[in-house]
C-alpha cells in the first residue's frame, strides 16, 4: 500500500511539473501562436538567478531565493517576448518557433560564457523542501505533496481567470480571433503579455520544484524537463489548455509506470520508450488527445 | 541520361546550369583552400565540407517542406555509427566493444560496402520514421522530429555493447580527404538544386504556403513531404559516414543540439529556401565562427573535431538567428538561387541599357 | 465625424483599395455598396486599423487615426462589426457582451447598457449562459451588434449586417440600425443588399474593383434606374445582385 500512495504521488509529481511547463507552452501557443522553444531557459534563468542571489547577497534563510526565483522566471519570459517575439509576431508559425530557438541558445551560451558549461552549481533550498512527513502511516516527501498540491491550485486560479475575468476571457478569445479582440479595444500587447506573464509564472513554479529537487544549476537544466512538456503538449493536443494537463499527468504516469515496469538493463531506455508510447498515441490520433484537427499550425480567423 | 530527368521530374535546363554552377563553386572553395592553406585551415575545411552536407540534407526537407526539423542529424548519427562500426578494425572492435551484438565484432569491412550500408540504413530509417512523422503537421511534426532525436540519442547512449554508449568510439579508419568530401559536397549541392526544381520541390514549396489548397487542388502534400525526407536522410547519413571517416572518433554528442544548432544556423542565415542559400550559410558561419575562435584566442586544436559552438561564438550565433528571424526570415539568399539571381539582374541591366539607348518609351523585354 | 482621403489597401501586389475618398458626417446613416470582391471590407478594415493601408489618410473627429492601432481607434470612439459576426463561440453570450465593454471602466454604467442590449435583443437574454456559437446565425449577427455597442462607439461601421439572414430578419436588423441612429449613432453599413440599405441610408458610395465609382444621395440613386442598373445591375424590380 505504501508503495502505491509512493508511486501515485511520484506520477502526480512529476506529471504536476509537466503540466505546469506545458499549460504554459499551450497559453502562449493559443494566444499568438508561437512555439516557446526558450521556455526551459526560463526556468534556466530562474535558477541561476536563484544561485546568484544565494552567492551575493548570502540571504540568511534559504526561502527567499524561491520567491524571488519566481520572480526571475516571470520577467525572464515577458523580456523574451519584448525583445525577441514581437518583432516576429504576425509571422508564420516556423520564424516563430526558429526565434525561439535562437533565444534559447543565446540564453544557454550566454550562461556558458559567464559561468562554463562543465560543473553544476550547487544552490540550496529551504530544508523543509527536501523533509518527508508520516500521513497515516505512509512516509511522503514534502516535496512531491507539495508539487501536486501547488500544481492543482495553480489549474484552479488559472481556470479562475480564464473564465471570470475580462483579460482571461479576451486570451480565451484571442486564441480563435485575436482581431475581433482588438476590436473591443483590448489591446493585443496587454493580452500576449498576460499570456507571458502567466507561462513565466507556472515555469518559475515548476524552476523552484526542479531546483529543490536538482540542488543545483547549470546552463543545460531548463532544457530536457520542457523538452517532455512539449511532447506533453503534443500528446494534448497543441495549443488546448485541457491538453496540457492531461498530456502532462499522462507523461508523468507513463515514465513512473516504465521506471517500475523497465528491467534494470534498459531502465536508461525509459524516456525513449516513453517517447515511442507518444508517438504511438499519435499515430492514432495525430492531432493529439484534446487537439483540434487544425491544419498545419494555424490559427483559425 | 539528363533528357529522361527532364521529362521525368520536370526539370529545366536552369535547374541543371545552376547545380552544376553551384558545384563549382563549392569544388572551386576546395580548390583554393587546397592550393593556399596551411593544415590547420584545411582542417576547417574539411569540417565545412562535412557541415555543408548536412545543410543541404537539412535544406532539402526543411527549405522545401516549409516546416521546423529539429531532429535531421539523427540521420547523420545513424550513418556515422553503422558506418563506423562496420569499418572499424577487429583489434579495436575487440578491446571497445567486445560484446557487440550481431556478432559485429567478428569482421570488419572494407569503406566502401561499410560506407553503403550506413547510408541504406540511414535511408531507410528515414523513410520508415517518415511514414510516421508526415501525419503530423506544423507544430507537431517540428516535436515530433525532435522527440525522434532525443529517442535515437537514448539509444546512443544506453546501447553500450554497440555504441560504447556515452563513452566516444574511436578507431575508425581516416577514409576521406578534402578532394573525396568536396566532390561529395558538390554532388549534395546538386541533388538539392535539382530536388528544388523538381516537380515534387514545386509542389512542395508551394503548399508550404497553403496546404489546404495543395491538398484540394490533389497534390499530396504527405508523400512530398516523405520524398523529401526519405531523400534528406540519404544526404544525412552519407553527411554521417563523411564524418566518420574524416574524424575517426563519434560519439552520441557529436549527434545532438550542437550539432542541430550548428547546421540550422547555418541553413538559416544563407537562406533555406534555396540549395545556394545552404552553400551561402555554411561558408559565412564557418568563416565567422573561425574568426570567433581566433579573436578568442582558441588554443590548437587536435584532430578535426566539429568546431566547439559554446560560449561567445555560440551566443553571437544564437543572436543571429533571432535577428535574421526578425529581420531577414529568408536569409541572405532568400527565394531565388544565386543563378536565378544573376540571370535576373543581367536582365534588369540589360534592360535598362536597352531603355536609355532609345530615348522612347520603354520597352519589354 | 469620419473623413477617408485616397486611402489604399494593398495586399502584396493585390491592390484591393485604390485611392478611395469618403466622409460621414455626425448623426448620418451611409451605405456602401460594392459586388463581390470590391474592396469594402478592405476599405473599413483599414479604417479601423486592422489590415495596414498603402497610403492615404483617416480622419476621426478631426484626429488623425491612419497610424493608430485599432485598439486605440476603438478606444476613441470608431468600431467595426465584422463580416461575418465573428462572436466568441467558446464564450457564454454573456461574456461576449461584457468583452464588447472591455475597454469601460463604469461597473454600473456597463450593467446598465447589458440590460439595454437584452431589452433590445430579447433573444441574447433567453440565451444568456449560453455559448455563443450555439446560437443561430441570425442570433449571432445580433450578439454581434449588441456586443459592439457595449464599447459606446460614437461611429459604427457594419460589415455586411444581413449577410446569410432570412428576410423577416434582415428586416428587423434593419430596423434596428434606424433606432441606433436615432440614440445619435453615426453608421457606415456594407451592405450587398442595395435596395434595403439604400431606403434607410441618408447617402451612398458604391466601389468597384478597389475604386469609388459613385457617391450621392440614396433617394438620388433609388429614383434612377439607369444609375442602379449602371452600378448595381439592378433594374427595376431587382434585388441586390452584382455585376460581373
Ligand atoms: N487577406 C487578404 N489577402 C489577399 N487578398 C485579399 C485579402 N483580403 C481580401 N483580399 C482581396 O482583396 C479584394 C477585396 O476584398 P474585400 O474583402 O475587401 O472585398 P469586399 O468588397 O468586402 O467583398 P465581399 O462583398 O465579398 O465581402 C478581393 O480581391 C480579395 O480577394
Ligand atoms: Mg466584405
Amino acid at each position: 500500500m505504501d508503495y502505491v500512495i509512493q508511486q501515485v504521488l511520484n506520477a502526480a509529481s512529476i506529471g504536476g511539473e509537466y503540466a505546469l511547463l506545458a499549460l504554459g507552452l499551450a497559453i502562449v501557443f493559443s494566444v499568438m501562436g508561437l512555439v516557446n522553444f526558450a521556455h526551459g531557459e526560463i526556468i534556466t534563468i530562474a535558477g541561476f538567478t536563484m544561485y546568484a542571489l544565494f552567492i551575493f547577497a548570502s540571504p540568511t534563510s534559504a526561502w527567499w531565493l524561491l520567491p524571488i526565483g519566481i520572480a526571475a522566471a516571470i520577467a525572464a519570459a515577458v523580456t523574451f517576448e519584448r525583445v525577441a517575439f514581437r518583432p516576429v509576431r504576425n509571422a508564420p508559425a516556423t520564424t516563430g518557433l526558429l526565434t525561439a530557438f535562437g533565444v534559447s541558445i543565446v540564453v544557454k551560451n550566454f550562461f556558458v560564457s559567464v559561468v562554463g558549461a562543465t560543473r553544476p552549481r550547487a544552490v540550496p533550498t529551504p530544508d523543509w523542501l527536501g523533509s518527508q512527513i508520516v500521513i497515516g502511516g505512509v512516509h511522503i516527501q514534502t516535496l512531491q505533496l507539495l508539487e501536486a498540491a501547488v500544481t492543482a491550485i495553480a489549474l484552479i486560479a488559472l481556470l479562475a481567470l480564464l473564465r471570470g475575468t475580462n483579460i482571461g476571457l479576451a486570451m480565451r478569445a484571442a486564441a480563435k480571433d485575436f482581431n475581433t479582440v482588438r476590436l473591443m479595444g483590448i489591446r493585443a500587447n496587454q493580452v500576449v503579455l498576460a499570456a507571458f506573464v502567466i507561462s513565466g509564472l507556472l515555469a518559475g513554479l515548476a524552476a523552484v520544484f526542479i531546483m529543490a529537487r536538482r540542488g543545483a544549476v547549470d546552463p543545460f537544466m531548463g532544457f530536457s524537463p520542457v523538452l517532455k512538456a512539449f511532447v506533453a503538449a503534443v500528446l494534448g493536443g497543441f495549443g488546448s489548455l485541457t491538453g496540457a494537463v492531461v498530456g502532462g499527468l499522462a507523461l508523468g504516469v507513463a515514465e513512473v509506470l516504465f521506471q517500475i515496469v523497465l528491467p534494470d538493463k534498459i531502465a536508461g531506455y525509459r524516456d525513449a520508450f516513453v517517447f515511442l508510447l507518444v508517438g504511438a498515441v499519435l499515430i492514432l490520433r495525430p492531432q493529439g488527445l484534446f487537439g483540434r484537427k487544425y491544419q498545419f499550425g494555424d490559427k483559425e480567423g | 541520361m539528363m533528357a529522361a530527368l527532364q521529362m521525368r521530374f520536370g526539370l529545366g535546363r536552369q535547374s541543371f546550369v545552376g547545380g552544376f554552377i553551384l558545384a563549382a563553386l563549392v569544388i572551386l572553395i576546395g580548390l583554393i583552400v587546397m592550393a593556399a592553406a596551411e593544415k590547420a585551415q584545411i582542417r576547417v575545411a574539411n569540417v565545412f565540407f562535412v557541415n555543408l552536407i548536412l545543410v543541404l540534407g537539412l535544406q532539402i526537407t526543411m527549405g522545401n517542406s516549409n516546416v521546423a526539423n529539429l531532429g535531421h542529424i539523427t540521420f547523420t548519427g545513424v550513418g556515422a555509427y553503422v558506418a563506423g562500426i562496420l569499418v572499424a578494425p577487429l583489434a579495436i572492435k575487440a578491446t571497445g566493444i567486445p560484446n557487440a551484438p550481431f556478432g559485429l565484432n567478428t569482421f570488419e569491412l572494407h569503406f566502401i560496402p561499410a560506407a553503403m550500408i550506413g547510408v541504406v540504413i540511414g535511408t531507410v530509417l528515414a523513410f520508415l520514421t517518415g511514414l510516421v512523422l508526415t501525419r503530423q503537421t506544423g507544430i507537431a511534426y517540428s516535436i515530433a522530429t525532435l522527440a525522434l532525436l532525443v529517442i535515437v540519442h537514448t539509444v546512443f547512449t544506453n546501447w553500450v555493447d554497440l555504441t560504447r554508449g556515452p563513452i566516444a568510439f574511436y578507431g575508425i579508419p581516416f577514409k576521406v580527404n578534402t578532394v573525396s568530401l568536396m566532390l561529395i559536397a558538390a554532388a549534395c549541392a546538386i541533388v538539392a538544386r535539382l530536388f528544388r526544381d523538381s516537380r515534387w520541390g514545386l509542389q512542395l514549396r508551394a503548399s508550404g504556403e497553403d496546404v489546404l489548397a495543395a491538398e484540394a487542388s490533389g497534390v499530396s502534400v504527405k508523400r512530398l513531404r516523405l520524398v523529401a525526407w526519405t531523400l534528406s536522410g540519404f544526404v544525412l547519413s552519407l553527411g554521417g559516414v563523411m564524418y566518420a571517416y574524416l574524424v575517426g572518433t563519434i560519439s552520441p554528442k557529436s549527434f545532438y543540439f550542437d550539432a542541430v544548432f550548428l547546421t540550422l544556423a547555418m541553413l538559416i542565415l544563407g537562406g533555406m529556401r534555396s540549395a545556394s542559400g545552404a552553400v551561402v550559410g555554411a561558408v559565412i558561419v564557418t568563416l565567422g565562427t573561425e574568426l570567433m575562435r581566433w579573436l578568442e584566442g582558441a588554443p590548437v586544436i587536435f584532430g578535426a573535431k566539429m568546431p566547439q559552438i559554446f560560449g561567445l561564438t555560440g551566443f553571437f550565433l544564437g543572436v543571429v538567428i533571432v535577428l535574421f528571424m526578425a529581420l531577414r526570415p529568408d536569409g541572405l539568399v532568400g527565394d531565388e538561387e544565386l543563378d536565378e539571381m544573376a540571370k535576373r539582374l543581367w536582365r534588369q541591366r540589360k534592360a535598362r541599357a536597352a531603355a536609355g539607348e532609345d530615348t522612347g518609351p520603354e520597352t519589354s523585354s | 465625424m469620419l473623413v477617408v482621403d485616397r486611402l489604399s489597401v494593398a495586399y502584396g501586389s493585390i491592390k484591393a483599395v485604390r485611392e478611395v475618398s469618403l466622409r460621414v458626417e455626425k448623426g448620418e446613416i451611409v451605405a456602401l455598396l460594392g459586388p463581390n470582391g470590391a474592396g469594402k471590407t478592405s476599405l473599413i478594415s483599414a479604417i479601423v486599423g486592422l489590415v495596414p493601408s498603402a497610403g492615404g489618410k483617416v480622419e476621426l473627429d478631426g484626429t488623425d487615426i491612419s497610424r493608430k492601432r485599432t485598439e486605440d481607434i476603438v478606444r476613441l470612439g470608431a468600431t467595426v462589426t465584422p463580416e461575418g459576426r465573428k462572436i466568441f463561440g467558446d464564450l457564454t453570450v454573456g461574456q461576449n457582451l461584457r468583452l464588447g465593454a472591455a475597454v469601460r471602466r463604469d461597473r454600473d454604467g456597463i450593467a446598465a447598457d447589458i440590460e439595454q442590449m437584452l431589452t433590445m435583443f430579447p433573444i441574447l437574454r433567453e440565451r444568456f449562459a449560453s455559448r455563443a456559437q450555439t446560437l443561430s446565425g441570425g442570433e449571432q449577427q445580433q450578439l454581434a451588434i449588441a456586443r459592439s455597442m457595449m464599447s459606446r462607439p460614437k461611429l459604427l461601421m457594419l460589415d455586411e449586417p444581413s449577410l446569410g439572414l432570412a428576410p423577416r430578419l434582415v428586416e428587423q436588423i434593419f430596423g434596428l440600425i434606424t433606432e441606433l441612429r436615432a440614440k445619435g449613432l453615426t453608421l457606415l453599413v456594407v451592405e450587398q443588399n442595395a435596395y434595403d440599405a439604400l431606403a434607410l441610408a441618408d447617402r451612398a458610395y458604391i466601389m468597384n474593383s478597389g475604386r469609388l465609382q459613385f457617391s450621392g444621395r440614396s433617394e438620388d440613386l433609388l429614383a434612377s434606374d439607369d444609375l442602379m442598373e449602371h452600378y448595381l445591375g439592378t433594374g427595376t424590380g431587382g434585388h441586390a445582385g452584382a455585376p460581373g
